[in-house]
């Protein structure tokens, strides 16, 4: 088999998501691809944890929907993660002995999968190892020894996690593995499958995720503060940051709420340095002031907002894109502010780089909604070549601009030059509060009127930033999807599963969402009769914001699911042949 | 950072004078309104400092007296309400050289933005915070505000307040800040002195100023009745290192108008931005990895 995902859940302390750890560590090592999910309940510590591994010998879109292997430490924790670790009849389930479940009365809520293996994993950690933790590396053995997991990468793995624990530790965790591993090698399962060997890419790999290259990204983009709050799951970007920001003589502050993060931010932008903030939802909306002041007294800035699920506190360990209407119309008032979202892991990089260059362009706060499934999972990944991304600075004052100088000058594009303090000669007032070219307040309806002109009209280059959308499948196709952040990830898989059905059909992918880019949309939907947007939101809210400012094809409906359980690409090629078995008997009606 | 002293001998500038910090808007005040006296306070104390506006930033919230910024030459940034603190810190943090000034009400500092002044103050930027406390929103004419005193009334109190007032002076003093001080429009002298030397303080000053409201405050706190009432912290002997003593003097807010500074730590601690420079400079040293 060419791709292979692997479900595993039990207790805290079983070290489940260690194990899937260790397991993608030695898939980067012998060049498969791979995406790892990890999820937990909203216990600090312990309480039940899962994760899912998907494994590949190409590039992988999504950590897939049915599970071909369920591992089960314990059911109640199997069992809370319900849709997240879907169970089918193509699963094989390893379970753990000790629960005493018949192989037929498994509870998975009537499913009865492929085939069901109890193995007495926790007595072979204590026999091998002396101690019950080391089932992991137990579970390790099995699976390498069962499905051809690259065998000596997984140990090399092992040795260099428990070699600062002494002889006796490692030792122990290296019987448990081989304990596992000729358990499987005696008990040949009822279907054996082995994963090919792995098909190494030219380059070099690495294994990161979304966080950590949005802090890597804002780095290179130039980002010389970060303001912010920790919350989950944006907090790992401040982390990242907090190593490295000051190798680069720039500086953090963890603030003492959300709007002091942003603030400090906005008033370091002012200052003439790039800027950022990051957040999830509760964040967002405490932050929603400070956006508008941005905006109105036109300062870049970066506003990460990683969505959890929502409203409120909702569940923050949970993915969702719940967001968008909150980031398109956050703060009161007649402002724009560009929104963008990552669609991979890599793209956080370029898409965070992107929303530095368009802050600094435009002179405007930009948000980046990325998600915690980006964020969060770990993914085996191209490294990144910075020399592929351009860097922008915003337009400063020079020379004779600074006679006589108008911080916010009516120009064609509405981009007026930005001085900074300690710039002699470009010395004015920044505000909230509307003003004129100069900055000084007014109450003027004219001046009002103008300025809301020139905020406004200074995005219309960004209707044409096609680069900034990504285009799949038969561009003469009669019906289409709309998918955006990880969920287009699953799109394109079930997009490419379609055609393999000899379905002609096209995937539009905006990683720009605001503005709304009319003139993409309107080529799109030519000669579309059919389309749905594929989001992980309970209202369609990308659906419905399209509808907002495009007209829409006949039919444009929306296949939108809220958070925690992910949409399967299964679901969306159910949806893409209801669509074309509408289509057909439209057709045959006419 | 270069004393203002040392920069002026280092290279002589045409001496600066009040009128180069006073900008072309017309202020937005009543005629009467205690902080057309503040802003004049303060162009002298810019002049007597001696740096040019351009490396002056001045950040405000909103409010009748958060309107300063613009009523000088300086970089100013008018914010939004109560958040004038956390813009100030990521301003000095961008850019350490300049001179940062915030100012704003009582509401503004002690209401809204309450929140943010002891983490300004434990994290210690070379800032000066101006705030003028006429114990009344005026630019929404006239509603009780965090420092009314108990049972004022007013359009939002019609039987009077019910709460007790905050205490800026000792909040400040308890939050740790290494110079606190108060003045009054009343005594103009007085006032840029106190201005001054807290822009000279290297580390987090505030400056208290009782601002009185013409139109909405209590016509007790005007500034006839403050020439009559105040009372110099200096002509009562009070030693300024002495923070206990400062405390103590803070209790009378409120009842007595005392002037001057309360408390000048003899030994300021280094700052939020040298911490920060001796970080950077560490990690930026050859061979140095930060992990």
């Amino acid at each position: 088999m060419h791709d292979f995902i692997v479900g595993m859940a039990g207790s805290g302390g079983d070290g489940i998501v260690s194990a899937g750890e260790s397991l993608i560590g030695a898939a980067l090592a012998e060049g498969y691809y791979g995406i790892l999910t990890k999820s937990f309940g909203s216990q600090i510590r312990g309480g039940e944890s899962s994760c899912r591994l998907r494994l590949a010998t190409q590039p992988v879109l999504n950590p897939g929907g049915t599970l071909d292997v369920a591992v089960v430490l314990n059911w109640e924790d199997f069992r809370r993660f319900g849709g997240e670790l879907p169970v089918d009849a193509r699963t094989l389930v390893i379970y753990e002995a000790k629960t005493k479940v018949e192989p037929t009365a498994l509870p998975l809520g009537g499913v009865t999968p492929a085939a069901a293996v109890a193995v007495p994993m926790e007595q072979m950690a204590l026999q091998s190892a002396g101690a019950q933790l080391a089932k992991n590396n137990v579970v390790l053995g099995l699976l390498a020894a069962w499905f051809g997991l690259p065998r000596e990468r997984i140990l090399a793995g092992i040795r260099k996690k428990f070699a600062r624990k002494g002889e006796a530790v490692l030792a122990g965790n290296e019987r448990a593995f081989a304990a596992g591993f000729e358990y499987a090698e005696r008990t040949p399962l009822p279907a054996a499958r082995r994963l090919a060997p792995a098909v190494p890419a030219a380059g070099p790999m690495q294994l990161t995720d979304g966080n950590e290259l949005c802090a890597r990204a804002a780095l290179f983009a130039g980002c010389r503060f970060f303001g912010g709050y920790p919350i989950t799951p944006a907090t790992e970007i401040m982390q990242h940051l907090q190593r490295d920001i000051w190798k680069h003589g720039g500086s953090l502050l963890q603030a003492e709420d959300e709007i002091a993060g942003v603030g400090a931010a906005v008033g370091a932008s002012f200052a003439g340095k790039k800027a950022m903030t990051a957040t999830s939802g509760p964040g967002f909306s405490l932050k929603a002031e400070m956006l508008g002041l941005a905006s109105v007294a036109e300062l870049p800035l970066v506003c990460v907002d990683v969505q959890r699920g929502g409203p409120s506190t909702g569940m923050p360990t949970k993915r969702e894109q719940s967001d968008l209407f909150a980031a398109v119309f956050s703060a009161h008032g007649d402002t724009v502010r560009p929104v963008l979202a990552p669609t991979t892991v890599a793209d956080t990089f370029e898409v965070t780089v992107e929303a530095f260059n368009l802050a600094e362009e435009y002179q405007t706060p930009v948000i980046v909604l990325s998600d915690q499934e980006l964020a969060q999972r770990k993914e085996i990944v191209p490294a990144i070549d910075p020399a592929r991304f351009r860097v922008v600075d915003r337009r400063v004052p020079a020379g004779e601009e600074l006679k006589d100088y108008r911080r916010f000058r009516f120009t064609d594009t509405g981009v007026s030059p930005l001085s900074h303090p300690g710039l002699p000669g470009g010395n004015y007032l920044a505000a909230g509060i509307e003003h004129d070219e100069s900055g000084a307040p007014t109450a003027n309806g004219e001046m009002h009127a103008r300025m809301n002109d020139k905020r406004l009209h200074k995005f219309a280059p960004l209707q044409e930033r096609r680069d900034l959308f990504v285009l799949e499948g038969e561009p003469d196709a009669a019906i289409g999807l709309i998918s955006w952040g990880s969920v287009a990830g699953i799109a394109l898989e079930a997009l490419r599963q379609a055609r393999a059905e000899g379905i002609e059909i096209k995937l539009l992918v905006p990683k720009l969402l605001y503005p709304v880019a009319v003139p993409v949309y309107r080529d799109f939907f030519a000669g579309l009769d059919r389309c749905y947007v594929v989001e992980q939101s309970h209202q369609g809210q990308l659906h419905r914001l399209i509808r907002m400012w495009a007209d829409v094809p006949p039919e444009f409906g929306v296949l939108a699911k809220s958070g925690a359980n992910p949409i399967s690409p299964e679901e969306i090629v159910a949806q893409i042949r209801a669509m074309t078995r509408a289509r057909a008997a439209a057709v045959r009606r006419h | 950072m270069i004393s203002p002293s040392e920069d002026a001998a280092a290279c002589p500038a045409p001496a600066l004078t009040a009128k180069d910090f006073r900008s072309d808007l017309k202020p937005i005040w009543c005629p009467g309104c205690g902080d057309y006296g503040v802003v004049t306070a303060l162009y002298r104390a810019l002049a007597a400092i001696g740096r040019p506006a351009h490396e002056i930033a001045f950040v405000s919230g909103i409010g009748c007296s958060s309107r300063i910024p613009g009523y000088t030459t300086a970089y100013g940034f008018n914010s939004v309400h109560g958040r004038a603190l956390p813009i100030a810190q990521g301003i000095k943090m961008a850019n350490p050289e300049l001179l940062v000034l915030v100012a704003g009400g009582d509401g503004d500092g002690f209401s809204i933005g309450g929140g943010h002044v002891p983490h300004a103050i434990r994290r210690n930027p070379d800032l000066t915070y101006l705030v003028m406390d006429n114990q009344i929103y005026g630019l929404t004419k006239g509603q009780v505000s965090p420092t009314s005193a108990r049972g004022t009334q007013s359009p939002t109190s019609v039987y009077g307040s019910m709460e007790e007032p905050v205490n800026p002076l000792l909040y400040v003093l308890a939050y740790g800040a290494g110079f606190v001080a108060q003045g009054v429009p009343a005594d103009m002298d007085g006032l840029t002195k106190i201005i001054e030397e807290a822009i000279r303080y290297p580390g987090f000053s505030f400056v208290n100023i009782q601002s009185p409201c013409i139109s909405f405050g209590s016509p007790d706190n005007q500034i006839k009745n403050q020439k009559a009432k105040l009372r110099k912290l200096s002509d009562l002997g009070h030693d300024p290192t002495n923070r206990l003593r400062a405390m103590e003097l803070a209790q009378d807010y409120g009842r007595e108008l005392y002037t001057g500074v309360f408390y000048r730590n003899p030994n300021p601690p280094p700052t939020y931005e040298r911490r920060i420079a001796e970080l950077q400079g560490r990690l930026a040293a050859p061979g140095a990895t930060g992990a």
